[in-house]
């Protein structure tokens, strides 16, 4: 039982291991952080990004794992954190606004994160060649980025993600 | 003086906190002669005024020319590079609160985007099946939901990272740069090529015709 456990531990620390190699490896290629610390011309605090990301990545790590320890909300509730009867509403407010300060930036993560996957494969700057397109870069990647946020508002509002597998 | 030889190496992209440009700014100078290294790094190269852009390229060659206009007959070796990139900034802007925002913002992005990420990909994965599957497997029994797998899983992606972008806390584990610095750099110098090659296809580069 105790070797086995042993067994279990040393298997857990390697997939952990591989795991963040595999996943950051990714992220670190395509370059998403540079570039959003060179937009905002503060590329001397990268330090400060790169611990954002190690705790993002065990925050995320811990809602997903440890799912029943995570649950916030539920906590809070149980245990009125917020005084006698007015809890709920409090939490209402406190909750959403958490929720979409998540979602917000998630939401900017992912969407450059899709992009620069696009980009780094090179598709962008082949398909203007092959098809001789010289102006109008700015409106494609309005288009781009319109079809992305339809298409994302399309696949909660519709539940597309209730045919998976279609 | 004829036959001094003057070595210059040009930067790549300098940033200039003032209206006037002068060589020493953005090229290292060196000559035997001092009285000649002297006069060369006071030369003027460009004014920054409000309408134009802020940026400037400049080819070797126009500096050159510049050197040997102010000096004559002396002999310049540019061992560094053959355009450069000027940027005016804006001192002012760099700090306060905007930066102090911006730096925020950034950090946020950095943060909800990669916690969103790895649970993104333990959804991918089914990690809670997989994990599952491990346990019965070496077990014999089935999971009780929470194990020393999940434990040592969480511990070793922290070890992982942590080894990954080599610091802890603001403290580097070793000297080498951590990965996001040298992404940065690599960032930064196709930008300035980036700019380089912009400029000259629109011949807006300063240089000899």
């Amino acid at each position: 039982m105790f070797l086995k456990h042993i067994f279990l531990g040393a298997m857990g620390i390697s997939f952990g291991m591989f795991a963040a190699g595999g996943v950051f490896t990714v992220l670190i290629s395509v370059g998403l952080i540079p570039r959003f610390a060179g937009k905002m011309h503060v590329s001397s605090k990268v330090f400060l990004f790169e611990e954002a990301v190690v705790f993002g990545t065990l925050l995320g790590d811990f809602i997903s794992v440890f799912e029943r320890h995570g649950k916030l909300g539920e906590f809070v509730l149980k245990n009125e954190l917020f005084g006698q009867g007015r809890t709920e509403e409090t939490w209402y407010v406190a909750g959403t606004a958490i929720i979409v300060v998540f979602g917000f930036f998630a939401g900017i993560f992912v969407g450059c994160l899709a992009l620069a996957i696009a980009e780094m494969l090179n598709t962008i700057p082949i398909f203007s060649r092959r098809i001789g397109f010289r102006h109008g870069l700015g409106i494609a990647v309005l288009a781009v980025a319109l079809g992305k946020a339809v298409g994302s508002l399309l696949y909660f509002a519709k539940a597309v993600y209730l045919y998976g597998g279609m | 003086m004829a036959g001094e030889i003057v070595y210059l190496k040009a930067e790549r992209n300098v940033e200039v906190p003032e209206d006037d440009v002068f060589l020493k700014d953005i090229a290292k100078i060196y000559c035997a002669n001092g009285n000649i290294a002297a006069k060369v790094k006071a030369i003027k190269v460009h004014r920054f005024s409000e309408a134009e852009p802020q940026r400037q390229v400049f080819g070797i060659l126009k500096l050159i020319e510049m050197i040997q206009q102010a000096c004559p007959n002396v002999t310049v070796e540019n061992v560094g590079e053959t355009d450069v990139l000027v940027e005016r900034v804006n001192v002012d802007s760099h700090k306060g609160g905007t930066q102090w925002l911006k730096v925020v913002f950034v950090a946020c992005i950095s943060f909800f985007g990669t916690a969103f990420t790895i649970m993104a990909f333990h959804n991918d994965v089914g990690i809670t099946k997989v994990f599952g599957k491990v346990y019965e497997l070496v077990m014999g029994q089935p999971s009780p939901g929470y194990s020393i797998l999940e434990v040592t899983y969480s511990i070793g992606l922290a070890v992982g990272i942590i080894v990954f972008f080599n610091h802890i806390g603001g403290r580097r584990i070793t000297k080498d740069p951590t990965p996001i610095e040298v992404e940065m750099r690599i960032y930064e110098k196709d930008v300035n090529d980036a700019l380089v090659e912009t400029a000259d296809r629109e011949g807006k580069t300063v240089d000899v015709s």
